[in-house]
């Protein structure tokens, strides 16, 4: 399961929603699902089953880090926890602008974060238990 | 000068990922923000508002809320009102959709013709209602607008109605007053700043100026009509006590 | 913990702590026995958003007031801070190498930028503002950022 902050205040939030969209359409899937976090803080029951049963990955824009922290308090066992934030600082040319529309750096940023947050999803399906989690 | 808070329109968006839809209420949420009604708009990100940010919580308890939501299942609306109030207004995107005839928004990741136009639908539709905010009253306790020809039967408000001086626990630092009102008390929001105001500007308590405190109050606080004498005697009565502190020697 | 000083401009509450120095530009200073300890305010750092890298004059530096102690890059722009005091950089936070986001977190706490000797302290405080009177400067200017769209 990916839950994305999907913030709009800050540029962070779409690039987190970015990612998210390319890991579920583009890269896995058929392996991985997208939960509305909206939907799992308010008791949905389909999402808080999904989080429950299935390994969770978090994608926040900032280090205020919502969806980890609603998904914990929610139930969900979280695999793994990625911030926009922490990909930018290891992809500094990759500067990302833009809420409603990502200019070039940040759809770059998140095609570099969706990049990593398969690399946890291929580790999942392998069953690597050498993984670290969050 | 104290500066007194301009009254803003809060957005909140579902932004949900799952359907179109929920892209459709991001686009035209910002679309208002930033382009449509900068000036009267402030952005209440749902997920923060969800984990328990203060400032964006607090204001949506004082000022009027729109919640933009997608689909049925108003995720905005009900976080709003479980977290602070009711809203002052919703949208629903899949009901303006079939309103107008358009045809079904696709692709939540890059929306088709149809969605872009239910962005444009739904951005009007919101500015609209910003206006119509604006233009009228919310009242806090009841959730709902209150138009100018209703006219609600003037309550009393118990000390626990409102949140006392700054830094209430909900974390809102907007200041309150509880001034007597023909025997009940009344909590008024802002009416620290806007005596400061009037104080700073030399304005010294009397008939003319107890009207245009009473002009002020309104734009922040709901008065019954029928209430004004009341407000005006109150009104008139705190400021001269207030002026008379300010005055006193120290 | 120091108590505060607080205002909210539309959804943002910017807080101001009681117990320390602050300059015109938004720096705080914070006596410590010999050394005086800076940071970021709570309005700065809400007004630069999240600090995407924090680099620290290094140990050693010598500086004068107004000189510049630090560059914070966040994604909205890079900030050079001017140090509040003169004197020489005796410390620097670790945290500002991994973790600079503690100047968005903890301002005032966790996200101190700087320890210096400030052998001129009680010259350098002179030039500095007290509690209250930054925080009427900030809510000034905290209301003409809302203006600015």
């Amino acid at each position: 399961m990916i839950v994305p902050c999907s913030g709009i205040g800050k540029t962070y939030g779409t690039v987190s929603r970015e990612a998210a969209f390319e890991v579920i359409e583009d890269l896995r899937p058929g392996s991985t699902q997208l939960v509305a976090l909206s939907l799992l803080v308010l008791g949905d029951e389909e999402a808080r089953a999904a989080v429950g049963t299935s390994p969770t990955v978090t994608i926040d824009g900032c280090k205020l880090g919502c969806a980890e922290k609603m998904v914990r308090e929610s139930g969900g066992g979280i695999y793994r926890s990625f911030a926009v934030l922490d990909t930018y600082r290891r992809h500094r040319d990759l500067k990302p602008d833009g809420i409603a529309e990502l200019n070039e750096g940040g759809l770059q940023l998140a095609h570099a974060l969706a990049d990593e947050v398969v690399a946890t999803v291929d580790d999942l399906l392998a069953g690597d238990e050498a993984v670290p989690h969050a | 000068m104290p500066e007194l808070p301009n009254r803003k329109v809060g957005i909140v968006a579902c932004s949900g990922e799952e359907l179109a839809e929920g892209t459709v209420t991001r686009l035209a949420a910002l679309r208002v923000l930033h382009d449509m009604r900068p000036s009267e708009t402030v952005t209440i990100c749902l997920p923060l508002f969800l984990a328990g940010g203060e400032g964006d919580r607090a204001f949506a308890r004082f000022y009027p809320t729109i919640a933009v939501d997608g689909c049925e299942k108003r995720c905005a609306a009900r976080a709003t009102e479980q977290f602070s109030g009711k809203p002052a207004a919703g949208v629903v995107v899949s009901d303006l959709v079939r309103e107008h005839g358009l045809g079904q928004p696709e692709g939540a990741r890059r929306l088709n013709a149809s969605g872009q136009q239910a962005v444009v639908v739904t951005a009007e539709r919101v500015a609209g209602l910003v206006d119509e905010l604006l233009g009228a009253k919310w009242d806090r306790r009841t959730g709902s607008l209150v138009k100018s020809e209703v006219t609600p039967e003037l309550e009393p408000a118990t000390p626990s109605d409102d949140p006392p001086q700054a830094g209430c626990a909900c974390g809102s630092a907007i200041p309150v007053q509880k001034v007597d009102v023909d025997g009940r008390t009344v909590s008024l929001v802002a009416l620290p700043l806007i005596f400061e105001r009037f104080h700073q500007a030399g304005k010294a308590p009397g008939a003319d100026v107890a009207d245009e405190l009473l002009g002020m109050v309104k734009v922040y606080n709901d008065v019954p009509a029928g209430a004004d004498e009341a407000y005006l005697a109150a009104l008139a009565h705190e400021y001269a006590a207030f002026c008379g502190e300010q005055e006193a020697p120290r | 913990m120091p108590s505060y000083l607080e205002t909210t401009v539309d959804k943002f509450i910017f807080r101001v702590a009681t117990d320390r120095h602050y300059s015109p530009e938004g720096v705080w200073a914070l006596a410590e026995g010999d050394r005086i300890r800076i940071g970021l305010t709570d309005f700065l750092q809400q007004l630069n958003g999240d600090v995407a890298f924090a680099e620290v004059k290094p140990e050693g530096t010598l500086l004068g007031p107004g000189d510049e102690v630090a560059l914070i890059e966040t994604i909205k722009t890079n900030v050079g801070v001017p140090s509040p005091v003169g004197g020489t950089v005796a410390e620097v936070n670790p945290a500002m190498e991994l973790s600079p986001e503690a100047i968005n977190q903890d301002p005032y706490g966790e996200g101190w930028l700087a320890l210096i000797d400030a052998p001129d302290w009680t010259t350098d405080r002179d030039a500095l503002l007290d509690p209250e009177a930054y925080f009427e400067l900030m809510t000034s200017q905290a209301e003409e950022e809302s203006k600015k769209l």
